[in-house]
């Protein structure tokens, strides 16, 4: 596999170099040919002045941008040989979606049974085979939206950038999409890199997912790793829906056992030789660390801690639980129907393998399940 | 990149230099006009430098006018205190009649709502001297000529489409929203308008306000044709300047510096709410 | 009965918003509004509250006809969308509208925003003015505010709308109880099915001029009444395939993939007959080649959802099919893959109408025995 786009300590500044705004910090990563990478963080992260540095609006205060074996940061956008599709949809207002769709092609001057059949199989996956006749302003935000993505997935571009792609999507739609546009991103073996801030599309589309907070990237990893071992609090509660349980924790060995002492006089109970001798170490070495767990690695048994339910809430094809717990709230999911009334009295267990141990102060990982970072 | 930014910064720095000494120069030399004897105004070449006098603010301000063949009496203060009393009490009568007006205009849609609000506007686009004449025969006839009530009356037509139709803008701003909530929460819709709508207008109010003073101080017809000396402020007070023995140019500077005094002050003072007034968009957050 | 709306009609020009609506909540129930944008969820709440006028029907709060009643005398509380907060005032004053409508001692308000304010945990915000306050806690004064009066009505639309994901999800858990704390009827406008069926005692499901269906959040889920609503609930959406359900030895069939799956025999009188099949994404199971019934699919993309992994494949003829399972339960190889379906949770919808086909009786007892 090759590079298609690389940054290099690349940073970005509003304002005077080092004095002004700090948007974008000392971030470096790679992309492979084929594929697709999330930017995801919430507003004011960094990711767009990202994608921006990386399409040519923005220039890059520093750092180099490698895109397909050649140096692009003081390329205009035009030379980059990126396609893009923008958030506010960008179509031109005076010609149909279908010639929306197609100016790239006739641009390149392709020949026409090629683009019409280019424009049908992309309007096809994306369902808006119907409204090709028609001015972008006449149809739906979402309809737009979609417009927007085939004009630029048709493309044959080094690299499709895809900015909120699917923010105004219909709801009942968007699931379906996800699918059809990983396969056909995929099929084409295309690169691709989506912004979002949605980390339940983020987890949908990417191979690998580039968390951001504050201008500094947090985390660049599979959907799978980041879930299985967050490098720190931030994402740790950032991706993933219901968002992890987090508690301030002080662990304690007695015996052979290795207590983790949780507010309100509650602590969880576990065979210290459950955990490596390290992990066992550094917990006991803390006065405190923060304790995440996944909602739906909590589990009710009969041997847990004792927990109070606040809500249950069935949503057709899974429970979403809050009990209060250890001065917080516990969330738990199940899927299946969960028989619990609110007010009863339960038990959740937490097993070693499911803990994430964060350091209280940096955040920091230092533990998933029963092994060191 | 740091080159291209500062000679940018350099370039721009000159483009402002120029535009603002474009712009100040007419009110620089006026001011240095108004220290001036008429004699060192109108010698040839001009010159920046003349030994200041403040012989034209005394003789504005005691009333006698001293020319080189005579003094005349002006009675150039009594027409500041005409054109202070004459605008103040324009405005606020344009403020009791009109904020309550754009606020109906902006919320409430009745029939022919529209309609009405552009013919109220539309008194601005009519020459001023083709309703006067009519008007002044109409006044005289009503014993409003050469009253401060009838002058007040007319500059109305100056005062009220001006702070209907920027005030109205502001309250329409306002999201309903915020005034349902307000009802909701148990107030009379009376009290909603005094503690929600017109603190929220209060910028676009204060704006308004200031722009019709302005205009109704900068007024010359109205007074010219329906006021009498007493009655006159300054604009036509200022002709009394040109007289027989020829324009006293010093004494004009100093009079412009005087009658825009005021004006200059109320815009320096209200500054700060026409800023506010451009954050208002806050309220849509 | 604390609301009751008889043959509501609304049109905004010639635009009929509802026609003809009729609604009854019960006192302390919680009513979730919920459909599409444009469904007239809203302008329906805007009606309750008063804030505009019914063009015919009756609106009775609390027994009270509510005809010509200004908002201010209707005893509602109401939280809107974009929070509608007073942007002059801080976050007391903002809490406290509704109590200084009412003559209150100005101790009294205060112990009343502060115990408000301790409830939604923003008491360190109190002499915050809106512009300083994040969304999340926006969005709570605004709730704090609808909640001050103690209102017999409360009137909520959309208020998680507007704030991040993390913060809707925590809001959704912790809103049933302050609702049932207050014991006051609430009427609930969403958008988002989930928070429908988390909150909703009753969900009224809008669309077209009026409500479609309205039902407890299972009536709505497992019944859907229509082929729309079965699409708006459920996250991925349902899987509508066309069928025409047959005879077969023991009952009725439909044929998937060439493959024969059995359905309640209740649905005899629809054999022959053009129908839309609904499944649910979570009833199908990939199962082993070779096993009983199994329906074979081509294998397209997983993408996870959430707690869930959502596979898209095709059928033997074409037709997309998702199926949803847990995440980290072992999945179908690339390829090809086997699915069977839960019977119990197949839908029938009439392909002309939309309208859902109930099974009868007589074949639920055959079904059954």
């Amino acid at each position: 596999m090759t590079v298609q786009l690389r940054l290099n300590a690349v940073d970005k500044f509003y304002g005077p170099i080092d004095k002004g705004v700090h948007a974008v910090q000392n971030v470096s990563m790679d992309v492979m040919k084929g594929e697709i990478i999330a930017l995801l963080g919430s507003s004011g992260c960094g990711k767009t002045s990202t994608l921006r540095m990386i399409a040519g609006f923005e220039e890059a205060s520093r750092g180099t941008i490698e895109l397909a074996g050649r140096e692009v940061q003081n390329l205009p956008p035009v030379r980059r040989n990126v396609a893009m599709a923008f958030e506010g949809y960008s179509l031109y207002p005076t010609v149909t979606v279908g010639e929306n769709i197609a100016f790239a092609l006739k641009a390149a001057k392709l020949p026409d049974a090629e683009v019409t059949a280019r424009v049908k199989e992309v309007t096809e996956m994306l369902e808006i085979t119907d409204i090709l006749d028609r001015f972008p302003t006449s149809v739906s935000g979402g309809q737009q939206q979609r417009a927007s993505l085939a004009r630029a997935l048709i493309r044959d571009a080094d690299l499709h950038l895809l900015d909120e792609p699917m923010g105004q999507l219909e709801p009942q739609l968007r699931t379906l999409l996800r699918g059809r546009i990983k396969h056909f991103v995929k099929e084409r073996g295309l690169t691709a890199i989506l912004v979002t801030h949605d980390q339940t599309e983020a987890n949908a589309l990417a191979d690998r997912i580039a968390v951001m907070e504050g201008g500094v990237l947090q985390q660049y990893a599979t959907p799978e790793e980041i879930k299985k071992a967050p490098a720190n609090l931030f994402t740790g509660t950032f991706v993933g829906e219901p968002p992890m349980n987090v508690f301030p924790a002080k662990a304690r060995e007695v015996g052979s056992e290795l207590l983790l002492d949780l507010e309100q006089g509650l602590s969880l109970t576990y065979a210290a030789d459950a955990f490596s001798p390290e992990v066992r170490a550094a917990l006991l070495s803390r006065s405190e660390v923060m304790l995440g767990v996944r909602p739906y690695a909590v589990h009710r048994s009969d041997n847990g801690a004792g927990a109070q339910v606040m809500a249950n809430q069935w949503l057709g094809d899974q429970s979403h639980i809050a009990a209060s717990f250890a001065g917080g709230t516990i969330v738990l999911v199940e899927h299946d129907r969960a028989n619990v009334a609110v007010g009863e009295a339960i038990n959740v267990r937490l097993e070693p393998e499911d803990l994430h141990v964060f350091d209280h102060v940096t955040g920091s990982a230092i533990s998933h399940g029963v092994e060191m970072v | 990149m740091n080159t291209t930014s500062n000679l940018e910064r350099v370039l721009r720095g000159m483009a402002i230099t120029l535009v603002i000494l474009f712009f100040m120069f007419p009110i620089f030399w006026i001011i240095l006009m108004s220290f001036q004897t008429n004699e060192t105004i109108l010698r040839v070449p001009p010159s920046m430098f003349f030994e200041p006098t403040l012989q034209n603010y005394r003789g504005l301000i005691t009333g006698q006018l001293e020319t080189v063949t005579s003094s005349l009496e002006i009675k150039f203060m009594s027409n500041l205190f005409n054109s202070l009393f004459l605008s103040s009490a324009s405005v606020a009568v344009g403020l009791i009649l009109g904020v309550p007006a754009a606020y109906a205009f902006a919320r409430l849609k009745f029939r022919g709502s529209e309609d009405i609000a552009f013919t109220l506007l539309s008194f601005r686009f009519a020459p001023p001297l083709l309703v006067l004449l009519p008007l002044t025969i109409y006044f005289q006839q009503i014993g409003l000529a050469n009253t401060y009530g009838g002058l007040i009356w007319v500059y109305q037509l100056i005062v009220l489409p001006l702070i209907l139709w920027i005030v109205r803008g502001y309250f329409e701003d306002i999201p309903a929203d915020i005034e349902y909530a307000y009802r909701i929460a148990g107030h009379r819709w009376w009290t909603t308008f005094r503690r929600i709508a017109l603190p929220l207008a209060g910028p676009g109010i204060a704006a308004a306000a200031l722009l019709a003073f302005i205009f109704a101080w900068n007024n010359f017809v109205f007074a010219l044709v329906l006021a009498s000396a007493d009655k006159q402020p300054v604009t036509v007070g200022a002709l009394a300047f040109i007289t027989a023995s020829g324009v006293q140019y010093g004494q004009i500077a100093a009079g412009i510096i005087l009658s825009i005094a005021p004006t200059f002050a109320l815009a320096l003072y209200a500054q700060r709410y026409l800023v506010e007034g451009l954050s208002l968009g806050a309220v849509k957050g | 009965m604390s609301l009751v709306l008889k043959d509501v009609v609304k049109a905004f020009k010639t635009d009929v918003v509802l026609d003809g609506v009729s609604l009854s909540v019960d006192a302390g129930e919680t009513l979730v509004l919920f459909g599409p944008s444009g469904a007239g969820k809203t302008v329906m709440l805007r009606l309750i509250a008063g804030v505009i006028e019914p063009d015919s029907g009756q609106i009775i709060l609390q027994g009270r006809d509510m005809d010509g009643v200004e908002p201010e005398d209707r005893g509602i509380g109401m939280a809107f969308q974009n929070f509608a907060l007073f942007p002059h005032m801080d976050a007391t004053d903002n809490i406290a509208a509704p109590l200084t409508a009412r003559n209150m001692s100005k101790s009294a308000i205060t112990d009343t925003v502060g115990k408000i304010a301790r409830m939604l945990k923003i008491e360190h915000v109190l002499h915050h003015k809106p512009k300083e306050l994040s969304n999340g806690q926006k969005q709570r004064t605004a709730l704090g505010r609808a909640l001050a009066g103690e209102p017999e009505i409360l009137l909520l639309d959309d208020p998680l709308r507007n704030v991040d994901a993390k913060l809707r999800f925590e809001m959704r858990l912790e809103l049933p109880r302050l609702l049932k704390d207050q014991q006051a009827t609430v009427i609930y406008v969403t958008q988002d099915y989930k928070e429908a069926m988390a909150l909703g005692d009753r969900i009224a499901v809008m669309n077209g001029h009026g409500i479609q269906q309205i039902g407890t959040p299972s009536d709505i889920y497992l019944a859907p009444a229509n082929i729309e609503i079965a699409r708006l609930f459920g996250d991925p959406v349902i899987n509508l395939l066309d069928v025409t359900p047959q005879a077969s030895q023991d009952g009725v069939q439909i044929t998937l993939s060439g493959v024969p799956l059995a359905i309640d025999a209740g649905y005899r009188s629809e054999i022959g007959r053009a129908c839309t099949v609904g499944i649910r994404p979570e009833a199908i199971r990939f199962v082993e080649a070779g096993t009983e019934g199994a329906i074979p699919l081509q294998i397209e993309t997983e993408t996870p959802l959430n707690e869930k992994t959502v596979t898209l494949a095709v059928t033997g003829n074409g037709r997309e099919i998702m199926v949803s399972r847990p995440a980290g339960t072992p999945g179908p190889d690339h390829g090809t893959g086997h699915i069977t379906i839960d019977a119990s949770h197949i839908h029938l919808f009439d392909q002309a109408t939309g309208d859902r086909i109930v099974p009868t009786a007589v074949g639920k007892a055959q079904g059954a025995a």
